[in-house]
C-alpha cells in the first residue's frame, strides 16, 4: 500500500521544512481554516528565519512571528478580523524582527495563480497608485519601490498597470477538512486561495481534521479541489486549526483566540504560551486534553456541523488511521 | 468626545452610523461587505429595505446571512452556516469585483483623509519619509479593502469620527480614495468610481464632484456642524445645504438589532 501518504506531524515537519524556508500556509482567512498545529510543530522543532507566505495572517503567523521565528512575511490582511490586531505579528513588525511586505488579498491570490501558471508576472489592476506599490519593507530605501510592483504598459491598450511577482513557495501546509490516505482533499467553507496555492507550491503537505475513505472522494469528485497527484504527505490532526474554526467540524474557540492573542502581546506571555500550548503536549490525545474534551465536543456541535453530515459515513477512526500510518512507516 | 453623549437617545452613535450606511445600499445591487461593523450595516440593509441585494464576502461566501450575531470573520461559521455557495478569493475579489461587476462595497478605516484615501496599515509620527521606517503602531494592512476600493462601482467608508482618524493626508494609502484629488484615479484606470460617502459616528461626508475633496453633507440629530469641524483634522468645507440626517425609525432600529444580535454596535 505504498501509495498511502499518511505521515505523522512531527515527521512531516522534519522531512519537509528547514530553517530559512519559504513556507506557505494554506488557510481561509484569520478566523477560519489554517494548519495552526503545523506552526506549533515548526516551533517545537526550532525552525527559524522563516519566509512566511500567508495570504492572510492567522494565529499561526501571529504565533510564529511572536516567537521570533519569522524574518520575512508577505501578507494581504495582517490582523485577526473582529478579534483585533495580531499582537505577536505586530510586535515583531514594530521591533523590526519581521519585515512584513504588504499586498492586498486579491494580490496574494493572483500571485499564487501566477506561480501555479508559471507566468513571468501577473498584471496588476489593484494595489497600484497606493503605498502598497510605493513602499517595500524588503527594500525600505527604494522609494518609490521599483522592484515590488513595477509599472508596465498593457501592450493592447497602452495603459500603465502594475506587475505582480508570482509566488512559488518551497512548501505549503494546507489545512483541509477531509483528506483520504492518498491525498485527495475536500475543503468545507471558502477555499480562499488554497486551490491556487496547491498548484503554486513546490511541495504540498495536507493537514486534515479528518481522514476519510477514498470512496468518499469518488462520491463527491467535484468537491475534491486538491487531487492526490500533487500532494507529498497527509497529516491527520483533529482540531488542527484550533483555536480558529473549521466549517462543518468545529467553531472558533473565542476564549482561546483572545487568550492566545493577549499572550502574544509580550515576550514573556509568548514564552508562557509556548511552554503550555506548543511544547505542552506529546500527541493528539494530549493536544485534545489541552483544548479540553468538553470544550472540543461543544465546539464540534456548532451551527455548521450539518455540513459534515454527508461525509460522516466515510470518516476513519483514530485506530484505523494509526494502522495505516504504521504501514507507511514500515 | 463622550461615548455617552447619546445616552438620552434610544440608539447609539454606532447604530446611527450603521443605519446611515445601510441607507446607501439599494435593492438588487451586487454588494461586498468588509469584516466587522460594515457587515452589520450591509446585512441590516438586506433585512430592512433591500431584500434582493446580492451580498457576498471576499472569501466567496454567497447566499448567507449571519447567524448568532456579528461574525468573527468574513469566513467564520456564523456566516458559513446558511451559505448557498463557497468559492474563493480569485472569484469574489477578482471575477466579481476587479471585473467591475460589483456595484457597491463597504469598508472601514483606521484613518481617512480629505480625498477619501484610507489607511489601515500603520501609524507613524508624521510623514514616513524616503525610507520606509518601522511604524510606531502596526495595524491590519489592506486586506481586501484595496481591491474593493479599486474595483467596486462605489465605496462607502464607515469610520468613527475622531480627530486622529481624520487627517489632511494619511501617512500611508492602503486603499485608494481619490488619491490627490480631481481625476487622479484615471491615471490608474480603476474600474470603480471611488468613495461616494464617508459615514461617521457624527455625520456624512461626500466628495465634491470636481475636486473630489470631501465636504460635510449632513449631521445627526445628536451632533452638530461645530462638533464635526472640531473632530476633523483638515479644514472641512460645509455644504451650504447641510442637513440633518433623519433619525432611525423604530423599524430600522428593530431590524438592525435583530442582525446585531450580540450588540456589537451598542458597546462603546
Amino acid at each position: 500500500m505504498s501509495q498511502h501518504k499518511l505521515l505523522s506531524l512531527a515527521e512531516a515537519v522534519r522531512r519537509y521544512t528547514h530553517d530559512g524556508i519559504q513556507y506557505a500556509s494554506g488557510a481561509a482567512l484569520p478566523v477560519g481554516s489554517d494548519a495552526i498545529v503545523f506552526g506549533r510543530e515548526l516551533l517545537r522543532q526550532g525552525r527559524k528565519n522563516l519566509h512566511a507566505i500567508f495570504h492572510c495572517n492567522t494565529q499561526q503567523l501571529n504565533l510564529l512571528a511572536g516567537a521570533a521565528a519569522v524574518d520575512k512575511a508577505e501578507c494581504g490582511f495582517s490582523g485577526l478580523e473582529v478579534f483585533g490586531f495580531a499582537n505577536g505579528l505586530r510586535r515583531a513588525v514594530e521591533s523590526g524582527q519581521t519585515a512584513l511586505e504588504d499586498y492586498s488579498n486579491l494580490a496574494m491570490a493572483a500571485r499564487l495563480l501566477g506561480g501555479a501558471m508559471n507566468w513571468p508576472f501577473v498584471p496588476a489592476t489593484v494595489n497600484i497608485g497606493s503605498d502598497i506599490q510605493e513602499r517595500s519593507a524588503f527594500a525600505p530605501d527604494d522609494y518609490p519601490a521599483t522592484r515590488k510592483i513595477p509599472s508596465v504598459t498593457d501592450p493592447f491598450s497602452g495603459r500603465q498597470i502594475g506587475a505582480f511577482s508570482p509566488l512559488k513557495p518551497d512548501v505549503a501546509a494546507i489545512h483541509v477538512s477531509l483528506a483520504d490516505p492518498l491525498g485527495n482533499a475536500i475543503m468545507l467553507g471558502t477555499e480562499w486561495s488554497r486551490f491556487e496555492l496547491s498548484r503554486a507550491a513546490k511541495k504540498v503537505i495536507l493537514v486534515a481534521d479528518a481522514i476519510v475513505d477514498t470512496a468518499c472522494m469518488r462520491q463527491y469528485p467535484n468537491l475534491v479541489r486538491i487531487p492526490d497527484i500533487i500532494v507529498e504527505a497527509v497529516v491527520y490532526w483533529p482540531f488542527a486549526a484550533w483555536p480558529q474554526s473549521s466549517p462543518g467540524l468545529y467553531d472558533v474557540d473565542e476564549e482561546h483566540m483572545k487568550f492566545m492573542n493577549k499572550a502574544l502581546a509580550t515576550e514573556q506571555g509568548t514564552a508562557d504560551y509556548i511552554r503550555d500550548y506548543v511544547t505542552g503536549y506529546d500527541d493528539i490525545d494530549g493536544y485534545l486534553d489541552l483544548i479540553g474534551r468538553d470544550k472540543a465536543e461543544r465546539l464540534a456541535n456548532g451551527v455548521t456541523s450539518f455540513l459534515l453530515d454527508p461525509f460522516r459515513q466515510w470518516i476513519k477512526t483514530p485506530e484505523e488511521i494509526a494502522a495505516l500510518t504504521s504501514e507507511v512507516a514500515a | 468626545m463622550s461615548a455617552n453623549a447619546t445616552q438620552n437617545l434610544p440608539y447609539t452613535r454606532q447604530e446611527m452610523m450603521a443605519i446611515a450606511t445601510g441607507r446607501e445600499l439599494r435593492d438588487g445591487e451586487l454588494a461586498i461587505f468588509g469584516v466587522g461593523l460594515s457587515m452589520l450595516a450591509g446585512y441590516f440593509a438586506q433585512a430592512h429595505h433591500a431584500p434582493n441585494i446580492r451580498a457576498m464576502t471576499e472569501g466567496g461566501v454567497y447566499g448567507a446571512t449571519p447567524v448568532g450575531g456579528l461574525p468573527w470573520g468574513i469566513e467564520c461559521n456564523r456566516i458559513s452556516a446558511n451559505a448557498t455557495s463557497f468559492t474563493n478569493a480569485i472569484d469574489a475579489l477578482g471575477f466579481l469585483v476587479a471585473s467591475g461587476r460589483c456595484d457597491v462595497g463597504i469598508i472601514g478605516a483606521a484613518q481617512v483623509d480629505k480625498f477619501g484615501n484610507v489607511n489601515t496599515t500603520g501609524i507613524w509620527d508624521g510623514e514616513i519619509g524616503d525610507s520606509y521606517r518601522l511604524p510606531k503602531t502596526r495595524l491590519t494592512g489592506a486586506g481586501g479593502a484595496n481591491d474593493i476600493a479599486c474595483g467596486a462601482g462605489r465605496v462607502v467608508i464607515m469610520v468613527t469620527h475622531e480627530p486622529k482618524r481624520f487627517a489632511d493626508k494619511v501617512s500611508y494609502i492602503s486603499s485608494p480614495g481619490y488619491l490627490d484629488g480631481g481625476n487622479a484615479r484615471e491615471r490608474y484606470g480603476f474600474v470603480g468610481k471611488g468613495p461616494s460617502a464617508i459615514i461617521t459616528t457624527l455625520g456624512i461626508l461626500r466628495p465634491d464632484p470636481l475636486s473630489k475633496e470631501f465636504f460635510l453633507d449632513a449631521y445627526y440629530a445628536f451632533s452638530s456642524v461645530e462638533e464635526i469641524l472640531a473632530h476633523t483634522g483638515w479644514d472641512l468645507k460645509v455644504s451650504p445645504n447641510v442637513r440633518v440626517v433623519p433619525e432611525p425609525t423604530p423599524e430600522e432600529l428593530a431590524t438592525l438589532r435583530r442582525v446585531d444580535e450580540t450588540g456589537a454596535l451598542r458597546k462603546s
